[in-house]
């Protein structure tokens, strides 16, 4: 490993880039943190989100007014304010509350408050696609399954929702993507993912150029996970007759 | 009959939205009577020129990155469109590294890596915080709106390219004045939406250490120091920045709907 890690500092050394940063133990095992700690970030907030979009989208189609308003003025917002300032809403006015009424016992970390926002706030989107994907479902399809005696939520689970999913996909994805992209504002409040490691190491030595490299194919090679385990999704559900 | 009675004619306007306007009222109501004794109100109204300064420092930054994101963005599609593969490479990669990177990465990058003054001749110019934000933005503007045009060019159908080359038009002449024409009523919605994508991506500014909206919150709530201000001042500021997307969002809508077929 370690000497794989010194063949490289050599050949980037040869473009003028100075990597010595990776053989100190110390700064590459903050920065291997931090990768983790972003990996975690993305698992967690696309689960969250994933989950966040099926209720929004669920709601929104629900046809009951007093369900489909709140969530449509959620959605709204949601999309039409900047992450960072309801990263800073929640983390600084509702955490601060928080503390304020239960003391030291706050049980969320700046962690657990990135997950929650970057979760609600991709799952907005995710119930944009989501319901694009559910008005899209035939309604002869619907007419023949309540004709089978389907309840309502047997009709989202078992009807609306695999069809709908197959038909959003390629939004999703592309959302998913976007949130993977999202998890830098974690260093925002000072949440240990990568970004936040990388500012730290460049405080002290100054390599901005080198670690801007890296963190951009981190981030590339992430995404580029996501989308192929889209690819494989979107092969993998398609149903013959509907798509391409 | 059954039809027609089904059909009912739509309530004026003060009967339907009889809830909103009695909200509004009993709001406007409880601010006339609290607002001269609350401390917090009171601080508001003496923070918000700082607020409103600050806000102001967004939008510039946001309307220069859109234009040079667009600027580079045109070229950078045109390239995407060549029929030369040597020109259409770079305009590949540019497109994927900067529509891949995060937007705050990129922010961090121009701020860092740039000098802070550039050396013209003997003279020395300096490059303030607030215009490398906005070439970090502009870069990704850049590649999304290459996206954006070769999207629209795309969606003029080919029958259209033949049909002009029948009647003799050369490839220019086919973009002047018969494809282009098309694209901008294509290309409008999109580019209305990464404007506003744009706006909410400023709110990064503040992290690199522009004196931006959020910067002068901050400054603000750390100054008075009251739990309730804190409140109502990030709340204000995230009513500014929906007062300011929503209306774009939603003639983006608008125009959508209204070019959606033809």
């Amino acid at each position: 490993m370690s000497q794989w890690l010194e063949i490289f500092v050599h050949w980037t050394a040869g473009f003028g880039l100075n990597y010595n940063f990776l053989l100190d133990a110390y700064q590459r095992g903050t920065l291997v943190q931090g990768a983790l700690t972003t990996v975690l970030l993305c698992l967690f907030t696309i689960g969250g989100s994933l989950l966040a979009g099926v209720g929004l989208a669920a709601m929104l189609t629900s046809g009951k007014p007093w369900l489909a308003k709140p969530a449509r003025v959620f959605v709204e917002v949601t999309r039409n304010t900047p992450t960072l300032v309801q990263l800073y809403c929640a983390f600084l006015v509702l955490n601060m509350l928080l503390t304020q009424a239960v003391g030291a016992a706050n049980p969320l970390t700046p962690f657990a408050w990135v997950v929650i926002v970057i979760s609600l706030h991709k799952g907005a989107f995710h119930a944009e696609a989501l319901r694009a994907g559910i008005e899209a479902v035939p309604a002869v399809t619907m007419e023949a399954a309540s004709s089978l005696a389907f309840s309502s939520r047997q009709l989202l689970w078992n009807v609306q929702l695999p069809l709908a999913l197959r038909f959003a996909l390629p939004s999703l994805i592309n959302n998913l993507i976007d949130l993977v992209k999202m998890t830098a504002v974690a260093s925002a409040i000072a949440v240990g993912d990568i970004t936040y490691a990388s500012i730290m190491i460049w405080t002290q030595s100054d390599n901005v150029l080198e670690l801007m490299i890296l963190i951009l194919s981190f981030f590339g090679l992430l995404s580029f996970i996501v989308n192929c385990v889209g690819r494989y999704l979107e092969a993998r559900l398609r149903m013959p007759g509907y798509g391409h | 009959m059954a039809i027609e009675s089904s059909v009912t004619a739509p309530v004026a306007w003060p009967r339907r939205h009889l809830g909103k306007l009695l909200l509004f009222t009993c709001a406007a109501l409880w601010l006339l009577w609290f607002a001269p004794h609350s401390p917090v109100l009171k601080a508001l109204v003496q923070w918000s020129p700082a607020l409103a300064v600050g806000f102001g420092q967004n939008i510039l930054i946001s309307l220069v990155a859109i234009s040079l994101g667009s600027v580079l963005g045109l070229l950078v599609g045109a390239l995407a469109l060549s029929p030369l593969r040597l020109l259409r490479l770079p305009a590949r990669i540019w497109v994927q590294v900067f529509r891949n990177a995060p937007w705050l990465v990129l922010i961090y990058f121009t701020t860092y890596v740039f000098p802070f003054e550039i050396h013209i001749g003997s003279a020395y110019v300096s490059f303030p915080d607030w215009l490398k934000v906005t070439i970090g933005l502009a870069l990704p503007a850049s590649a999304n709106f290459a996206e954006i045009f070769r999207g629209a060019i795309g969606s003029i159908p080919s029958t259209q390219w033949e049909a002009a080359r029948s009647l003799a038009f050369t490839r220019g002449q086919i973009f002047r004045s018969i494809i282009l024409p098309q694209c901008f009523k294509r290309m409008l919605p999109p580019w209305m939406n990464l404007y506003a994508v744009i706006t909410m991506g400023t709110a990064l500014a503040s992290l690199v250490g522009v004196h931006d909206v959020i910067d002068t919150a901050q400054i603000a709530s750390n100054t008075v120091n009251m739990t309730s201000f804190t409140v109502v001042i990030y709340l204000s500021l995230m009513m500014l920045f929906f007062a300011y997307c929503y209306p774009i969002s939603l003639i983006t809508q608008r125009l959508e709907r209204r070019y959606a077929f033809y």
